[in-house]
């Protein structure tokens, strides 16, 4: 390894992390392992200074947060703001006021009043559902009764209670601008409760229907399935120990399948856990070689110790074959 | 068009699709990236984007010996990573779609 590579190296590394100083220990340690390895291989590719290449470290850094997914090193949670002064809040602004000058949107602006009366009547029918639904769950009952809501199990009840509903919805909305403050403002939450409901309502209704499309096929056949890997029983084999016949470990088996092809594991191996693949003299890799060396990694220091080997008892005296 | 903004949003599937390819270590997988032809990917954001991946549980990992120095760290997609470059595929090329019929339309009106 070239001295001046090596120096160049690690004051770029030491200046990146510098500006994760704000991180804790282990995210810190989590995310930049690697920096140096890393570095290391831009660097031997010839080509001038890292800083020439990479840009300013301070710079590489906030990429690196920013692509991590990591927020930015401000100094602290900031002020909440409300809806009203927020950014969504200024769109959404925004958006009604496009509309209304639109002048499609304004027709459609325009023609909203008209829709009041059949708000009136959804009103009525959406109270009676309610109550229908909140009656079965402390009297046992149908919940959910479409079209026609149950009350107390009963749907000719259900029936009148809804007729009578509606007439009352639309008694209070036609004299609701003769109304005082008080009952506005009640008016005002109940309509708002019994919209949320109604979401609810078509949530449900259009779960049980969804529930019988679920399986995607536009998906499904892009997804080819695991390429390579082992598998035993549906569970994924991420390293294979073999051990002879008097249940001494055996240490650089290869294993082939009855086709002769290298037998592969799946690379599926727990984060915690660090598999060695050895290299051949022209650099391939040699996968098929077992058991693999694995190392347990602790994820808050980033140390490496020596990974478990399975214990295996082979059955005693000889076998009997068919 | 600034293509850096657009490669913010599309890095995740352009890492997956080329370890999916084969696996590779960091440096190697901005080099393929950029002879697939996005040379203005950034060093830090493809080494960024492999950590979260991996720290999502996307891909796993293992070292392999090299000669030039420290050994290096391979990055190999697992089922969950392959689940999500197929839902990501899906996601692409039906906005891909929708944008190639927008903009035909307009060159064919103009």
């Amino acid at each position: 390894m070239n001295d001046t590579i090596g120096g160049e190296v690690a004051r770029y590394a030491t200046a990146v992390r510098a500006a994760f100083a704000d991180l804790p220990g282990p995210d810190r340690e989590l995310l930049l392992e690697d920096l140096e390895d890393h570095l290391q291989e831009v660097a031997a590719e010839a080509g001038g200074p890292l800083e020439e290449r990479l840009g300013r470290p301070e710079a590489y850094a906030a990429e690196l947060r920013a692509s991590a997914g990591l927020p930015g090193p401000g100094p602290g949670p900031r002020r909440r703001r409300s809806l009203r002064e927020s950014a969504v809040g200024d769109r959404l602004e925004r958006l009604w006021r496009g509309a209304r000058a639109h002048p499609a949107g304004g027709a459609v602006v325009e023609f909203l009043p008209e829709l009041r009366p059949a708000w009136w009547v959804l009103r009525g029918y959406l109270a009676v559902q309610a109550l229908a639904v909140a009656t079965s769950l402390l009297v046992h009952g149908d919940g959910l009764s479409f079209p026609v809501p149950a009350l107390f199990g009963s749907r000719v009840l259900g029936l009148l209670a809804t007729v009578a509903a509606v007439a009352a919805s639309v008694a209070l909305g036609r004299q609701r601008q003769a109304a005082g403050r008080r009952v506005r403002v009640l008016t005002r939450a109940g309509n708002a409760a019994l919209a949320i409901f109604a979401l609810l309502v078509v949530l449900e209704l259009g779960a049980n229907e969804a529930s019988d499309d679920l399986y995607r096929p536009e998906y499904v056949t892009s997804y080819r399935g695991p390429l390579n890997g082992l598998r035993s029983d549906g569970k994924e084999i991420s390293n294979i120990f073999p051990f002879d016949a008097d249940g001494k470990p055996l240490r650089d088996v290869y294993l082939i399948d009855q086709d002769g092809e290298p037998v592969v594991v799946s690379s599926d191996d727990s984060p915690d856990l660090q598999r060695e693949v050895p290299l051949d003299q022209d650099g391939n890799l040699v996968a098929n070689r077992y058991p693999q060396v694995q190392h347990q990694v602790d994820p808050a220091t980033g140390q490496r110790s020596p990974g478990p080997t399975p214990e295996f008892q082979p059955p005693p005296g000889p076998l009997r074959t068919p | 068009m600034d293509t850096t903004q657009l490669l913010k949003g599309v890095l995740d599937l352009a890492v997956l699709a080329v370890v999916s390819e084969r696996d590779g270590y960091g440096y190697d997988v901005v080099r393929r990236l950029r002879a697939a032809g996005l040379d203005d990917v950034g060093d830090a954001s493809v080494y960024g984007t492999l950590r979260r991946l991996y720290s999502g549980g996307h891909l796993t990992s293992y070292v392999v010996p090299s000669e030039e120095g420290p050994h290096r760290k391979y990055y190999a997609l697992n089922e969950a990573g392959r689940a999500q470059l197929a839902a990501s595929t899906g996601t692409w090329r039906s906005f891909t779609d929708a944008m190639d019929k927008l903009l035909g339309t307009k060159e064919a009106a103009a």
